[in-house]
């Protein structure tokens, strides 16, 4: 593209939608905002593993739940301040990504699926069993009401994730790196890459950002409980709008997110008596994107789009990606 | 002879209670274009697999430059000069033509820019400049053999193992790859070829090893070797102890 | 203290012995698809329920619905599997791990389901064997084996003998083990590979709907209780080794070991964690599991 690079028509969509709290000060609505930008950013993170890595993390709402609580136990009972425990709360997440990445990642990806999946359900119920963390009544957090102060920082810290997340996946040999590393693990090893060391990195960037949404979310809401930020529905929710926008790719997950946020509260909006059909949609959601749209909606758009541009030019496909 | 790019020094590879190399001993000079050869099951796959990290061998060390590398790792490996192509080609197959060879550039190149220049010199190199925006899994099956040992020149090896990038091609295309074989040889790098075609590995290669059995019962010049009477008997039978020889 | 260990041991026992029929089957199925079904702790839980739903309608002793669950859910199980098969073949994305994501879509789907038709409650299933025990006392020894779970470890192992049978001793057991070693062989020998593959998966769903029936009995059923049951499959699969069948039994026991000491000794809550610290470890130590003959 000429002209400005990549990364500043990034901010500058970044900018823009900053501008959007500025004018627009309902709650309402900027909670809605809130939560949209936070599936996003629970979206793009869960494709760092899942499309360019090639490994299935059934279990990412871990990161989101431990950065939660982190913050949570660090404001209340140490008294830090917001920011600082949020950003602990994404570097613990990390912690936990790099511990128990390491023996899971070594291994085939079903295992590794099994594994995080296990770790959400066993930290879940560590949440619920443990005192400090306040079992199944939860923690509340010192009330902070402040609808556009926290529309402002899930958009920094969300913006600041896909900026980065650009940079390395998209602009970095990293990204390319773990691809090659999802279509053919064993040959990578023949042109010099590390795997282990790569997707472990993958993991923890994964989780890291997850982590300080996760504190954020705790401050904003002012309760959290073991079911709201360590069950099921996290990263279920997280796994469908990510499959759904298209996966291996940045734009497909954040598509895949505000359709399906906006969806969402549709539901919520009018069905609010019927919440388990939720779990219903979402399940059949997830298989209907697997066997319909393997490559999810923003997968379609580029391919039809490659497709087209073939046939506008008169060229072979392969000419015409290059144009 | 100057000293040796690699040295097998009774080099053993069981599995289980199978050897299915058993102590292989050679050496590769600089320039040499040394052809690996034996029948089915030999173990010449298992030798290149040794050679290039993913098997650490049971007994035996491997020198490579003079430095010891029995059981590093195929990364450690590339990173000092080991390029391999693999026998069932393993391309990056949602990767584009060019995407392929830019992550092998990465390793001496680690810089973007850099990276997509040797890139796509190499592409040039071999012949694969038109398709680069083509996915991988688009290609040929004479496309994909000379992608592999793309992805192999990208590291600028010093060792090149080639794993039959010839077998599966019409007689053209193995022309044109034999003639890339020569042309990588000339920019100085040295070379392990495994092939069954004999045309081709009996023309090219300055000498050669032959493995029966996991065990190596022939090595020297492709004349002297294709009449050593163990080594027709290998291919050919018993019987045909007493033919002319194995043909080139 | 020490008076509860055998009562802890036997409990452990016999619960082993259900989890390996679910353990047994979930593993056939992945060696023949070579899939993990994220959905087997909900067929297990649909299993259970229909039990009840039987119970309810019939008025009858729910072991009695046994033979049509197994048929029902085999059935759902066969017709369910060419989907599977599409997603598994699917020429676009990485077909394994999408029919993975498939599956826990799938387990999503059922669970919703069960939570919107049955609701959020726990049930338990009243069969004529759930009131009696065998009780035996001597001194300070004493051992409480209630019937059912007796008839537990009756089912367990008639399921075993049963599948034994089928796959060492029959044509098709030959063929699933055809499958399951070298799909395109087998194919090539003149195996369908398409009802072979259907059949286990509807051998494997019919086994788990079945042992819902006795879970729903011996502990409880509820909507919910699916993902728990899955982590129990997991488990005992992983600790055996992916896709070696005979590692299953020792490792399903050592489960119902673990899970009674938790329920008789420590605290139950801690159960989950217990297992998922065992899991890592073994994934740690030995990933192809306990035995390292896994896949």
């Amino acid at each position: 593209m000429r002209g400005r690079p990549a990364w500043m028509w990034i901010l500058l969509v970044i900018a823009a939608v900053g501008a959007v709290p500025a004018v627009m000060t309902d709650p309402f609505f900027l909670r809605l905002f809130t939560e949209a930008l936070m599936w996003i950013g629970l979206a793009i993170t869960w494709d760092v593993m899942a499309g360019y890595t090639g490994y299935l993390n059934f279990g990412h709402g871990v990161f989101f739940g431990v950065g939660a609580y982190t913050a949570a136990l660090l404001i209340i009972r140490a008294g830090m301040p917001f920011g600082l425990a949020a950003a602990l709360g994404g570097l613990v997440a990390g912690v936990v990504a790099l511990v128990s990445g390491w023996p899971t990642l070594r291994l085939r990806g079903a295992y590794f699926a099994i594994g995080t999946w296990a770790l959400n359900r066993a930290v879940g119920q560590l949440a619920l069993v443990l005192e400090i963390t306040g079992g199944p009544d939860g923690m509340r957090l010192p009330p902070f009401l402040r609808p556009q102060f926290f529309a402002w920082v899930m958009l920094a810290v969300v913006g600041a994730t896909f900026l980065a997340l650009w940079l390395l996946l998209e602009q970095a040999p990293f990204g390319l790196k773990l691809k090659a590393i999802r279509e053919d693990e064993s040959g990578s090893l023949a042109i010099g890459l590390n795997p282990a060391r790569l997707k472990l990195q993958a993991f923890v960037l994964s989780a890291v950002p997850a982590g300080i949404i996760g504190g954020v979310y705790a401050y904003w809401i002012t309760f959290i409980d073991p079911s709201s930020t360590l069950g099921d529905l996290i990263t279920d929710q997280a796994v469908v709008m990510a499959i759904f926008g298209g996966l291996g790719t940045l734009i497909g997950p954040v598509i895949g997110a505000i359709v399906f946020f906006a969806f969402k509260t549709y539901f919520w909006a009018y069905l609010s008596d019927y919440q388990v059909l939720y779990l219903i949609i979402l399940g059949l959601a997830i298989a209907a994107t697997v066997f319909f749209l393997p490559d999810g909606f923003w997968g379609a758009v580029t391919n039809r789009l490659e497709g087209r541009r073939a046939l506008r030019k008169g060229l072979s496909l392969g000419e015409a990606a290059g144009t | 002879m100057a000293e040796p790019v690699l040295r097998l020094e009774d080099v053993s590879m069981a599995f289980g209670g199978l050897m299915a190399v058993q102590d292989v001993s050679f050496d590769v000079a600089p320039g040499e274009i040394v052809g690996l050869i034996g029948p089915n099951g030999a173990g010449k796959t298992t030798v290149f697999n040794t050679v290039s990290g993913y098997y650490r061998p049971t007994r035996g060390r491997i020198s490579f430059l003079g430095r010891d590398v029995t059981g590093r790792p195929p990364y450690a490996l590339a990173a000092m000069g080991i390029g391999r192509t693999f026998q069932i080609v393993k391309p990056f197959a949602g990767l584009s033509v060019l995407e392929n060879v830019l992550v092998a550039s990465y390793l001496r190149y680690p810089r973007q820019a850099e990276a997509r220049q040797k890139a796509w010199e190499v592409l040039k190199f071999i012949g694969l400049g038109e398709r680069a925006h083509l996915p991988a899994a688009g290609l040929t099956v004479a496309g994909r053999k000379r992608l592999e040992m793309g992805k192999a020149l990208a590291l600028e090896p010093r060792l090149l193992l080639l794993d039959e990038v010839v077998a599966g091609l019409n007689p053209t295309e193995a022309d044109q790859t034999v003639r890339l074989i020569l042309r990588i040889r000339d920019a100085g790098v040295t070379i392990l070829i495994v092939e069954h075609i004999m045309r081709v590995i009996m023309t090219i290669s300055t000498r050669l090893i032959v493995l029966n059995f996991g065990q190596m019962i022939a090595q020297g010049r492709p004349e002297a070797v294709a009449q050593d009477r163990q080594v027709i008997e290998a291919y050919l039978g018993e019987d045909a102890g007493g033919a002319g020889g194995v043909c080139a | 203290m020490l008076a509860l260990l055998p009562q802890a041991i036997v409990d452990g026992v016999l619960l082993g012995g259900i989890y390996l029929t679910v353990a047994m089957g979930f593993s056939l199925a992945y060696g023949v698809l070579h899939v993990i079904d994220f959905a087997v702790g909900e067929w297990i839980m649909l299993g259970a329920f229909a039990g009840l739903a039987f119970t309810e309608w019939t008025h009858l002793d729910p072991l009695l619905s046994l033979p049509a669950i197994f048929v029902v859910f085999a059935a759902v199980g066969w017709m369910l599997q060419p989907l599977l098969q599409r997603v598994l073949s699917g020429s676009r994305g990485r077909p394994v791990l999408m029919a993975l994501v498939f599956t826990f879509g799938l387990a999503l789907a059922i669970r919703g389901s069960a939570l919107t038709i049955f609701g959020i409650f726990t049930h338990s299933l009243n069969t004529a064997l759930s009131q009696g025990s065998w009780h035996v006392s001597r001194g300070s020894f004493f051992l409480t084996v209630p019937f059912i779970r007796l008839a537990g470890l009756v089912y367990a192992l008639a399921v075993i003998a049963v599948l034994n049978y089928l796959l060492k001793r029959t044509d098709f057991g030959l063929a699933v083990r055809a499958v399951a070693q070298h799909k395109e062989a087998a194919g090539l020998m003149g195996v369908d590979i398409r009802r072979t593959s259907a059949a286990v998966y509807g051998l494997y769903v019919g086994t788990s709907a079945m042992t819902g029936v006795f879970i729903g009995a011996i502990v409880s059923l509820n909507a919910s209780m699916g993902p728990d049951l899955s982590l129990f499959a997991f488990f005992v699969v992983v600790l055996a080794g992916m896709g070696y069948l005979a590692g299953a039994p020792w490792a399903a026991f050592l489960l119902g070991l673990i899970q009674s000491f938790f329920l008789i000794y420590f605290n139950p809550s801690y159960v989950l964690l217990a297992l998922f610290t065992i899991l890592y470890l073994i994934l740690l130590i030995s990933p192809t599991g306990m035995f390292r003959r896994g896949v």
